[in-house]
């Protein structure tokens, strides 16, 4: 047989249910049984005395946090998330460096903010060997890479409807491979770009 | 009665953290330190943090906002998260950080073992933001 931890009256009825009950009209039962009626009754005074302390917490000045504590919290979530996917720049005797997909993502977006006529959406950067990607003979040189691996950069955008769509997204790829070596040090590598939609001017 | 002479310790990790932090944030290009849940912490409760995180060593790991310090048999671990302006070059920055933190501990007198550095965000810097 289970056993029934949960606290009941002497009719049965279970002590947590008429809590999470108490604001609604009694049920059948309840309108005859006296236990249920004085349950209900204690459970409501102690339901608006924790509902009185809720709101008095709530306005109450001495409990609000700092003004710097929210922004703090804020800076420390946008950082965090920053912090998501990394990617190995250089090693050397002298330690590491990595760059986060989020800031590489960034100098992309800035980038593409530049050109006229273009809405950056999503931003997908991959790492490809160099063995298996058959595209990798035509990245820029002159800039160092990720050794033995490249950048494959895709971005999607929306476009303004007035436009000449070749010659802008062509403007916007040359516009990314030049930012992201001079932003992040690195070549841009593949820069595959996607016209999803058009936007209204 | 033999003589065991005491070990001593005077630089402490906090105290390389501390130099780190002040050597990457005088480095051009570098805007901020990016932070992180610990030094949040750290900073509304310190005591309990060190508990929390090193119960036995005062000597062991230091986190600090963008900062993280250990050192291991007189030899000084370092990691630093930064943000860099864009109108510099992110690589270029991050390994000036390293040489100059590694200049700056080493004059301490410790080993300066790997300076590990994580661009966290490139930006332009806060008088050039669009608002």
């Amino acid at each position: 047989m289970a056993l029934d931890d949960e606290p009941r009256l002497g009719c049965g009825r279970s002590i947590d249910r008429i809590w999470t009950t108490v604001d609604q009209p009694p049920n059948a039962h309840e309108q005859t049984c006296g236990q249920c009626q004085a349950a209900r009754s204690r459970l409501r005074s102690l339901r608006e005395a924790t509902q009185s302390l809720r709101e008095s917490d709530v306005h109450n000045t001495d409990l609000k946090p700092r003004s710097g504590v929210k922004s703090s919290i804020m800076d420390v979530a946008r950082a965090e998330i920053r912090r998501s996917r990394r990617i190995l720049l250089a090693s050397n005797g002298n330690g590491t460096t990595e760059i986060s997909e989020q800031a590489l993502s960034a100098v992309i977006r800035l980038a593409a903010a530049e050109v006229h006529g273009i809405h950056a959406r999503r931003c997908r950067i991959e790492i490809a060997s160099a063995s298996s990607d058959s595209s990798a003979g035509d990245r820029p040189s002159g800039y160092p890479g990720l050794v033995g691996s490249h950048l494959v950069i895709g971005l999607r955008v929306a476009v303004a409807p007035d436009i000449n769509i070749p010659r802008t997204v062509e403007s916007l790829r040359q516009r990314i491979i030049t930012a992201v070596p001079a932003g992040v040090g690195i070549s841009a590598g593949t820069v595959n770009l996607t016209v999803e939609d058009l936007y209204d001017v | 009665m033999s003589e065991i002479p005491l070990q001593s310790q005077v630089i402490t990790s906090k105290l390389v953290a501390s130099l780190a932090a002040r050597t990457a944030l005088e480095t051009p290009g570098v805007l901020r330190l990016e932070p992180t849940v610990q030094g949040f912490l750290a900073r509304l409760g310190p005591a309990a943090l060190q508990r929390l995180y090193n119960p036995a060593s005062q000597d062991g790991t230091y986190r600090d906002d963008g900062v993280r310090v250990s050192i291991n048999d007189n030899v000084a671990l370092v990691h630093l998260d930064i943000a860099t302006d864009i109108a510099y070059t992110a690589l270029n920055v991050a390994e000036i950080v390293q040489q100059r933190v590694r200049e700056n501990i080493g004059h301490t007198g410790l080993a300066v073992g790997p300076v590990d550095v994580t661009i966290l965000a490139i930006e332009p810097p806060p008088r050039a933001r669009v608002r």
